[in-house]
């Protein structure tokens, strides 16, 4: 959906939500107003005039306002966030006022999960922290406030700990662990555990390939390698030998990597160099046809083929290996797919200081960061056992 | 500020001032501020006197705003508010446009916004509030690394919203988008180079409606500012725009091409200075100062280049033009002034610290304020290096400092503190 369908769907929404909800009033109508408020500025002059409108009501509207300001559309969105501020402040200054808050109306919202992020995010700030608290521990799978209920678990893990109830911790990092999808707190949940004697893997958590065969380094003059074609790109023969660089015999390796997200150092695993291309491919087993998310980066770039296909080709240098840089929806058929990854690099940076990076990371995952199951088939964990 | 004994001025300026908010923002209005990035004539120069000379972290502080979130954008000015832009929330997308009180730091207002798409980026000095805001009579003109662009009024309220990401594309920027905006005429320009699509843009600030917009195909991304440059023996202006490789000039009216120089470094950060008849460029690292000559047309790389400079090359900060001298300090602290006729080195000096933020001057004083919150003030119009004083407050600073009346506002990483009496 596009930002002129986005509004227009807003902008219908509404209308026909304030002709099903309530009668038809000046405030309905300044509420329309906002919503078709669009690109180029178009109807700012309105929107604000209407805004202002919105702004002198009372509490009593703010559940009319918070549906209206779930609009897809963000300027719209911000018009009626803009009126909101005006009247909290105006209104709810202090404890007595907020008495005066349709608590009920607000708290479903905040629970509806269907609601946009930012408003219950917003709407929760104006119900406070008790009720905060009682919701989080339901909150471990929300798509707005997973974080929040995931950190509440590592600080009550914390507190566990400190009070020598080691099985209470793990029981509170475990949970923690398993429903946290930011890297972030992955990896301190990671931490924690391992603080009282659990090893976990973050890497399988999240989804990232960490066994690949690895092959180059292919010559690629300055930053021709993105473009030009090298032999895996037409066939994957893993026992092929091919003419790499400075005319060396090229072959596939095994690789393994104990990196939490994922990340292959090439520098390391193929050789120190610059201006080349590097190849990594593997085998996964999907027990079901699954419409996932590829997530890759890759210093400085990468393209990624699955089962011949190609998926993403990204030109872009010098710009680092960062998690999740790249997303893009791909299926995984039912059965072995095949995984095919360019790595390219590109000259050194004019600063000889800057390091000769050369990496990349990727990983196959839920809309929501979670680990999409599936199983590296080849190489296997033998094979990378018997590498260096 | 400049002053002026002319009698009869106040009513003059009540006049104006309510002709000005009949009629569009004029350049005038600005000069009189410290109203956008790198302040009048966009030199980092202000012509206020009576600025501070000493201070510390105990003594010497009007007041000191604690902000919210995270933020490296300097502060505005526009009589006696000042505003400054930040960013939180679990997306950092979460914004706020803060209006404070010059005279007592008291916030006046604070709008709290959302942004489209916010940049996953790995910057540790910048952040989706880097770009600083730009004020004029009438508004708050906000722009933030999420690809929104928001005019505000004077209280803070909503008046316009362009969400350049949903329009045109999200920025892709690896240490986010810090170009700042530009006032012309009745224009807000807008650099906007990045991986992506990158394009020119030329809003009307009273609307938002877009003027004119100038696809920049195969334009790298860039951090740096644009800047306006009076054309020698001209009522024109011509609008800079530095990007990796070269400097191009536009007609800010129209968005027409006039001129480019090849030469800069891939990467390009800082925004331009001008005078002395020439727009002074630099692009690090390992990059080069290039004294250009505007008012040409196509590639002038041959033949308006007055003169070519490595030394002191800066990556992150901006130059400084006081007068005949051009200051510079890379980010390793090591601070240059060259002669702005001929690009002679003057002397070369280390400052001590690691700095991000670019000089400013004013009132014969040059600041430069390093990561650690040292400011070290030289004596300006100046061939030789003179140290007046260095100042220590006890917060990082990432952002540049600017000039109000009598103070500088400082933009630490926690708060906005006021230097002066």
């Amino acid at each position: 959906m596009n930002y002129r369908h986005r509004i227009l769907f807003g902008a219908v929404a509404l209308s026909w939500a304030m002709l099903s909800v309530t009668r038809g009033d000046e405030l309905d109508d300044a509420l329309v107003v906002i919503s078709r408020v669009g690109p180029d500025g178009a109807g700012a002059a309105e929107a604000r005039a209407a805004r202002d409108r919105v702004a002198r009501e009372g509490p009593s509207v703010l559940p009319r306002l918070l549906r209206a300001m779930n609009s897809p559309n963000v300027v719209a969105a911000n018009f009626y966030r803009s009126a909101f501020e005006e009247l909290v402040a105006r209104e709810l200054n202090d404890q007595d006022a907020r008495q005066t808050l349709p608590r009920a109306a607000l708290e479903a919202f905040v629970r509806d999960a269907s609601n946009r992020g930012q408003v219950r995010r917003l709407t929760l700030g104006l119900l406070g922290d008790v009720f905060r608290d009682q919701q989080l521990a339901g909150w471990l799978d929300d798509p707005e406030f997973r974080g929040d209920a995931v950190q509440r678990l590592i600080e009550q893990g914390d507190q566990r700990k400190k009070a020598d109830d080691a099985a209470g911790a793990r029981d509170a990092f475990r949970q923690a662990f398993q429903h946290a999808r930011d890297s972030d707190q992955v990896l301190q949940a990671v931490a924690r555990l391992k603080g009282v004697g659990v090893d976990v893997d973050p890497a399988r958590h999240l989804g990232f390939v960490t066994r690949w065969f690895l092959c180059g380094p292919f010559d690629a003059p300055e930053t021709t390698g993105f473009a030009k074609p090298f032999e895996p790109e037409t066939r994957v023969d893993l026992q092929a030998q091919y003419v790499g660089r400075d005319g060396a015999k090229l072959g596939w390796q095994v690789r393994a990597t104990r990196d939490p997200l994922g990340q292959f150092n090439l520098i390391q695993d193929l050789a120190a160099v610059k201006e080349a291309v590097g190849y990594a491919y593997c085998e996964i087993s999907s027990g079901s046809k699954q419409e996932v998310q590829l997530r890759c980066s890759a210093d400085d770039n990468l393209s990624v083929w699955i089962n011949g296909h190609q998926v993403l080709a990204r030109e872009q240098w010098l710009n680092g290996t960062r998690l999740d840089r790249f997303i893009t929806p791909v299926t995984l058929e039912s059965g072995v797919n095949r995984v095919l990854v360019k790595i390219c690099q590109g000259p050194q940076h004019v600063d000889p200081a800057v390091s000769n990076n050369w990496s990349f990371q990727l990983r196959l995952c839920r809309a929501d960061g979670e680990g999409t199951k599936f199983e590296v088939v080849r190489p296997t964990v033998a094979d990378a056992r018997l590498q260096p | 500020m400049k002053r002026t004994s002319i009698a009869g001025l106040p009513m003059l300026l009540v006049g104006l001032s309510i002709v000005g908010g009949l009629c569009p923002p004029s350049r005038v209005q600005g000069d009189e501020n410290w109203a956008e990035w790198r302040g009048p004539r966009r030199n980092g120069v202000s012509e206020a006197t009576g600025l501070p000379e000493t201070w510390s972290a105990s003594e010497g502080l009007k007041w000191a705003t604690p902000l919210p979130g995270r933020g490296t954008s300097s502060a505005v000015v526009w009589n006696d508010l000042v505003c400054v832009t930040a960013a939180d929330g679990p997306r950092q997308s979460d914004l706020h446009v803060i209006g404070v009180n010059l005279a007592d730091g008291k916030i006046r207002w604070h709008a709290k916004l959302w942004g489209t798409a916010p940049t996953l980026h790995h910057g540790t000095k910048s952040d989706m509030a880097t770009p600083t805001p730009a004020m004029d009579a009438q508004h708050v003109y906000a722009f933030f690394g999420t690809g929104d662009v928001f005019a505000l009024d004077r209280a803070g309220r909503l008046v316009w919203q362009r969400s350049l990401a949903d329009e045109f594309g999200p920025f892709e920027n690896r240490f986010g988008h810090t170009s700042s905006p530009l006032l012309y005429d009745d224009l807000l320009i807008l650099q906007c180079d990045h991986y992506g699509e990158s394009y020119l843009l030329a809003v009307e600030r009273s609307t938002g409606k877009t003027r004119w917009k100038v696809a920049r195909p195969g334009t790298w991304h860039s951090w740096s500012s644009p800047r306006l440059v009076d054309v020698p023996d001209s009522t024109k202006q011509e609008l800079v725009v530095c990007a990796a490789h070269r400097v191009d000039a536009f007609d800010p009216a129209t968005g027409a091409s006039l001129w480019t120089v090849g030469g800069l470094r891939r990467e390009c950060i800082p925004t331009p200075v001008a005078g002395q008849g020439r727009l002074y460029v630099v692009s690090g690292p390992k990059g080069e100062t290039l004294a250009i000559r505007p008012g040409g047309r196509g590639d002038v790389t041959q033949t308006h280049v007055d003169w070519r400079s490595a030394r002191g090359v800066p990556f992150v900060p901006s130059a400084l033009l006081v007068g005949d001298y051009y200051y510079l300090v890379d980010d390793a602290g090591i601070a240059t002034c060259l002669d702005a006729h001929s690009g002679k080195s003057l002397w070369q000096k280390r400052l001590g610290g690691a700095f991000t933020a670019s000089p400013i001057a004013g009132d014969g004083k040059i600041y430069f304020t390093n990561e650690n919150g040292e400011t070290i003030v030289l004596a300006a119009h100046s061939g030789a290096y003179k140290e007046l004083a260095r100042n220590k407050l006890d917060d990082p600073v990432y952002a540049s400092a600017s000039i109000a009346p009598g103070r500088l506002l400082i933009r630490a990483e926690q708060r906005l503190i006021c230097v002066g009496k």
